[in-house]
């Protein structure tokens, strides 16, 4: 009797001790994520991405990550292999939105959707096209690619031309004007108006183009759009700027066409590009020729139009395989989603943001003597914001590209005519993808 | 219908009791094979490691290519069976017919001059009148041990049609500059020159080593008999070498159809490989392309049994039409 009192009596004694501290107990409270991340990118991009992580240690001091450096392109053969394998893929991965398409469409990648929905208005529009399939979010976009056009004063001043951007800006307004600068400049100063091989064209040049008009390689039904007209009268344009000697010869990422944009005395005049080239102008490429350059809108279809296009561009997915993913959000939504990241990464990398509520910075209102003294910042974010929608960038992206690619080249060798070259493309495309 | 039953067991029983007489004949010459396994067990347990090691990385994906050939499938998700449309796809894929016929145009740019080069210095340094012929055979051998990726990479700079070595050459003692890497017939070209720069010193050294088994005798005799040495050469020599040369060309077929590196180092231009306008592609490089950068690893499966097809009914043809004595 005495033993089972004194056993009633400890039961009431320790239910009573729980209860007491469990009122002492803090309140509900969501721990801050932890954790270690791997994340895989080639270089430069971890630089940027650390100034975009400026100040988070502050506010997650229990994440850390670790940076994979891959070669320009090995990411693409990697990720694949380790999300089929079903291990081995990073926490977090940078991907270039050509490819991210047929990444997103292989499948491997947290659904983000939720976490991203609060901040789809404040991206920019046309980058958010390849983080998206049926209406569900994989990625966020980080480093927009606007085009425009880079030109060099001294050869626009040896041709007799204005050099100072708003006159270069209504001089090559359409891209009419734009071939007749071009003549000008050549039977001027013998110079070129820029790069674009034939044989081993790669096709980028023409993407640029179509971008701007909104064309792509399938229209928005998904069908094989290659081949129709407008299309065709882009590549025709290029066409005749290569065949009446406008452009050089030089293949991209070659000695020739480096010489090209470094010589002082024999560069071309312009080159159609995104942003990103700015960074690597001053870099390696061609840092003693600062101050001779400048930048305007590229030219447009007709006068008024759009003069807006897009090329290449990242943005940064979660694995499914990815342990730790309240971690890994967090440090995207820090890096990528804030405006003062986006801005620190600018200032460190040149890239331009694709957060858009970033824009007011002054960041970008800053006089760039590289380009003799131009505010090129608040040019790249206005371009942004005109891209227009256009289908280059699908999900079989690389086989299309490689099987127009040498039919552009067949094309510009003068092998076939344009419309030939195309219809062999759509054909082909068809083939492969089974589109209609 | 308890007859019917019985007769039914009996005729069950004969059959069974059949069908256990054969077999136990069976299983009587298994028995007789298993015991002659386990008294040479350790030779057995010896060669197991290769062929388990075979089985597991050359087996197994040999097979599961077959059968990956006939579905659809993109590295993820589900494999669709679609039976023969990847093959049907494969016969009408233009990209895939021009490299059986880049690797038989490269082939015959470089295979007839690289043989006959290779014979040639080998009879010449197999002479005893060459000083010196053990320098002269390292020089020529020792391209050969050198990483194709590096040189490849190497030469790419070299042909560059305006900053290139090999045009300033040119220019220098007055011929216009070659587009090496830009025209399509060009390009083949330099693809045969790297090859013939790695692998001359590699056929010589075969050569060298099939010299040897020519009796000295043979070609003294010629001699003696009132033959010049181009008589010796063509009329002794060569006609004995057949084995070794059938061995060199037959590496040199399959070689020139497999070709990788050289392509992915001197002649892809972006993401394209096997340029100018695929005038240097070749199968393996298109299956490369076709599983690892568009992800459609069924559809490279029916490329490389294809291909597998292709260089052995090759190699067939040539044992049989080039080596009669096999």
């Amino acid at each position: 009797m005495k033993k089972s009192l004194l056993l009633i009596l400890v039961l009431i004694l320790s239910i009573s001790m729980v209860a007491v501290f469990s009122e002492v107990a803090p309140a509900e409270e969501a721990p801050l994520p932890s954790g270690k991340l791997v994340i895989w990118s080639w270089a430069p991009n971890e630089l940027w991405l650390d100034a975009s992580l400026d100040g988070f240690k502050e506010e997650y001091p229990d994440i850390e990550w670790e940076h994979v450096s891959y070669g320009t392109g090995d990411v693409y053969v990697n990720l694949p292999l380790a999300l089929t394998a079903g291990k081995g893929a990073p926490d977090i991965c940078l991907i270039e939105n050509s490819h991210l398409s047929s990444i997103v469409e292989m499948g491997g990648l947290l659904d983000i959707t939720e976490k991203i929905q609060p901040y789809i208005d404040n991206l920019a529009t046309y980058k958010l096209k390849e983080c998206r399939k049926d209406e569900k979010y994989y990625a966020v976009p980080w480093d927009g690619s606007p085009v425009a056009m880079y030109y060099r004063r001294d050869v626009f001043e040896k041709a007799g031309l204005p050099t100072d951007p708003e006159s270069v800006e209504e001089l090559v307004s359409t891209w009419d004007k734009y071939y007749e600068v071009a003549k000008t400049i050549k039977e001027e100063t013998g110079l070129y108006m820029q790069a674009c091989t034939k044989a081993n064209n790669n096709g980028r040049l023409l993407e640029m183009l179509l971008w701007e008009r909104g064309l792509g390689y399938i229209d928005d039904e998904g069908k094989v759009s290659i081949n129709s007209p407008e299309v065709v009268e882009t590549l025709e344009f290029i066409g005749k700027m290569t065949s009446e000697g406008l452009y050089s010869d030089e293949v991209d990422w070659t000695d020739g066409w480096y010489a090209e944009f470094k010589s002082l005395d024999k560069p071309v005049a312009s080159y159609i590009e995104a942003s990103w080239m700015s960074g690597i102008f001053k870099s390696w490429l061609a840092p003693e020729t600062s101050g001779l350059w400048g930048i305007v809108h590229m030219p447009a279809y007709e006068e008024g139009g759009v003069r807006a296009s897009a090329d290449g561009g990242s943005s940064l997915i979660i694995t499914e395989q990815c342990q730790n993913p309240e971690a890994a959000w967090a440090l995207i939504e820090y890096a990528l989603l804030r405006d003062q990241s986006v801005i620190n990464c600018f200032v460190a990398g040149d890239y331009t943001p694709s957060l858009v509520t970033s824009y007011d910075s002054d960041v970008f209102k800053v006089k760039d003597p590289f380009y003799a003294g131009q505010v090129i910042g608040t040019m790249f974010n206005d371009i942004m914001l005109n891209i227009p929608k256009a289908n280059i960038y699908t999900a079989e992206y690389a086989e299309m590209s490689s099987l127009t690619v040498p039919e552009i080249a067949k094309y510009l060798t003068g092998k076939q005519s344009a419309q030939e070259a195309l219809d062999n493309a759509a054909a082909a495309i068809r083939a492969a993808t089974g589109r209609k | 219908m308890f007859t019917y039953f019985f007769s039914n067991q009996r005729n069950n029983q004969e059959r069974f009791s059949k069908t256990m007489a054969i077999d136990t004949r069976v299983l009587k010459r298994m028995k007789e094979s298993w015991g002659e396994v386990k008294k040479k067990r350790w030779a057995y347990i010896f060669i197991s490691p290769f062929y388990i090691l075979f089985a597991i990385f050359s087996m197994y994906p040999i097979i599961f290519s077959i059968y990956l050939s006939f579905t659809k499938w993109k590295g993820m998700g589900p494999k669709v069976f679609v039976g023969l449309a990847n093959y049907r796809r494969l016969f009408g894929d233009p990209i895939f017919w021009q490299s059986i016929r880049n690797g038989v145009i490269i082939f015959f740019l470089y295979v007839p001059i690289m043989t006959f080069l290779a014979l040639v210095l080998a009879v010449i340094l197999n002479a005893k009148f060459v000083r010196f012929f053990r320098i002269f055979r390292t020089m020529l051998f020792v391209p050969y041990v050198t990483t194709m990726i590096a040189v490849g990479y190497v030469f790419r700079i070299m042909m560059n049609t305006k900053y290139g070595l090999f045009n300033m050459v040119l220019t220098s003692i007055g011929i216009s500059p070659v587009p090496w890497l830009d025209n399509v017939w060009w390009a083949r070209v330099s693809i045969s020159l790297l090859i013939m720069w790695a692998w001359l010193g590699y056929n010589m050294v075969i050569m060298l080593a099939g010299l040897q088994t020519i009796p000295k005798d043979l070609v003294e005799a010629a001699t003696i008999d009132g033959a010049n040495p181009a008589q010796a050469f063509f009329r002794i020599t060569v006609p004995l070498m057949r084995p070794i040369i059938l061995f060199s060309v037959i590496l040199s077929t399959i070689g020139s159809f497999g070709l990788f590196n050289e392509v992915y180092t001197l002649t892809t231009v972006g993401d394209v490989p096997g340029g100018p306008m695929y005038a240097t592609i070749t199968p393996l490089v298109y299956i490369y392309q076709q599983a690892f950068r568009n992800y459609n690893f069924s559809y490279a499966s029916a490329v490389s049994c294809i291909y597998f097809v292709i260089i052995f009914v090759l190699t067939l043809l040539q044992l049989r039409y080039f080596g009669r004595e096999y």
